[in-house]
């Protein structure tokens, strides 16, 4: 198990959002600001590696049958600790994130990692899959959220970069730009990969 | 039989590690989660009422200001601002049920004359650059001073004295609307807000 090819796994290759298409729907609603992006980002990763960890330390013991709702307990422990920990310590993060802190419990990445990789792999490994799964996320959020802050309203992680003069295109930081801004996202890389 | 009860027994012992740990992690953020809760009011109380040097967020009254839906009696909080014992401002939340995404929570400031001393806006899904501009200090601004003697509570374009926002008026409208009912209700229950 390389590092460095790990990570291009998780950010390139088998990209969770951009490559497999999956976690759209959160992806889509927290990446109007930056800032959120990474909120996001962070959040989920934490629960992904801590689900990681304990289904494959547990993946001797859960029966095949009832593996899915095993599944969905743990990975909604973790994802209450994040809720109940950022209301208390970060509340303007957590006022930002509204109802996607909990809807990280039907995250499919999530779900997604624990049936195809944590549930058949030792503790260690599935660590570095969920770290790697999750600075993917992360990178897809902050990426097509930086195109919709700095389009729809001039700034980077909240600091103003393109001055006064410009005229946000509030489209970007609305629904609709997200789906726009995730497309050219996804036409890039296609083309990319196509020239390798 | 006995493969189920297996089952079963398996999934309650995840279950109950689960619920082990959401006890654990709660008992420990309660604290600062209620703290943080107590923040966000105190700064809207401060933000709104004049000055004052009690706790207002100590010195309530509770009055029944309607009827929700299911025809239960509504209660509104009123937080009494004190400068040296008497009564220098009171403050209260009024909710906006016609905003243009949802209701438009905002704390009212009113000195006992019945001058508005400041608004606050609490919680609000308004559409980001548009409706989300009653967020501006400029806009607040205006209500300052203002009363139902020396104001006609609504917008300029319904013929009343208050800037709506180009491109967002229904956003507005909601909340000259639920300022002035929230002025009318402390006009005709002064002195049980003021007295109790």
């Amino acid at each position: 198990m390389n590092p460095v090819s790990e990570l291009k796994r998780g950010i390139w290759t088998e990209n969770a959002v951009l490559k497999l298409g999956l976690g759209l729907c959160p992806a889509l609603a927290t990446s109007s600001s930056v800032e959120n992006g990474i909120g996001m980002g962070v959040a989920a990763t934490f629960v992904l590696i801590c689900s990681n960890v304990v289904i494959s330390a547990m993946r001797k013991i859960i029966p095949s049958k009832v593996r899915i709702p095993a599944f969905i307990v743990i990975i909604a422990s973790f994802v209450t600790v994040v809720d109940l920990v950022m209301a208390g310590f970060l509340p303007d993060l957590h006022k930002a994130l509204g109802i996607f802190i909990p809807l990280i419990v039907v995250n499919c990445i999530i779900l997604g990692r624990a049936e195809a990789y944590a549930s058949k792999n030792a503790v260690l490994s599935s660590a570095v899959d969920g770290i790697v799964m999750g600075i993917g996320f992360t990178v897809a959020l902050v990426a097509i959220a930086s195109v919709r802050e700095i389009l729809g309203n001039g700034s980077f992680f909240g600091i103003n970069i393109l001055g006064s003069g410009f005229i946000p295109m509030l489209l970007m930081i609305l629904p609709p730009g997200a789906f726009l801004a995730i497309a050219f996202l996804l036409a890039g890389m296609n083309q990319v990969s196509a020239e390798k | 039989m006995k493969e189920i009860s297996r089952l079963a027994l398996i999934l309650t012992l995840i279950t109950a590690g689960s619920a082990l740990l959401l006890a654990m992690v709660e008992k420990a953020t309660r604290e600062p989660i209620a703290q943080q809760r107590r923040l966000v009011t105190l700064g809207a109380l401060k933000a709104v009422l004049p000055p004052a040097n009690n706790s207002p967020d100590q010195d309530t009254v509770s009055l029944v200001t309607g009827k929700d839906s299911k025809g239960n009696d509504e209660q509104t909080t009123f937080y009494r601002g004190r400068k040296d014992g008497a009564v220098s401002g009171v403050a209260f939340r009024v909710v906006a049920p016609d905003g243009y995404s949802g209701s438009i929570a905002v704390m009212v400031g009113i000195e006992p004359n019945g001058q508005v001393s400041g608004v606050a806006i609490l919680q609000h899904a308004e559409t980001p650059g548009l409706g989300a501009l009653i967020e501006g200090e400029s806009w607040k601004n205006q209500f300052k001073g203002k009363s139902l003697d020396n104001a006609d509570w609504r917008v300029k374009k319904d013929g009343g004295h208050f800037d709506q926002i180009t491109a967002a008026t229904i956003s507005p409208r909601a909340v000259v609307g639920a300022i002035r009912k929230g002025l009318e209700f402390y006009k005709a229950n002064k002195d049980q807000i003021i007295g109790g």
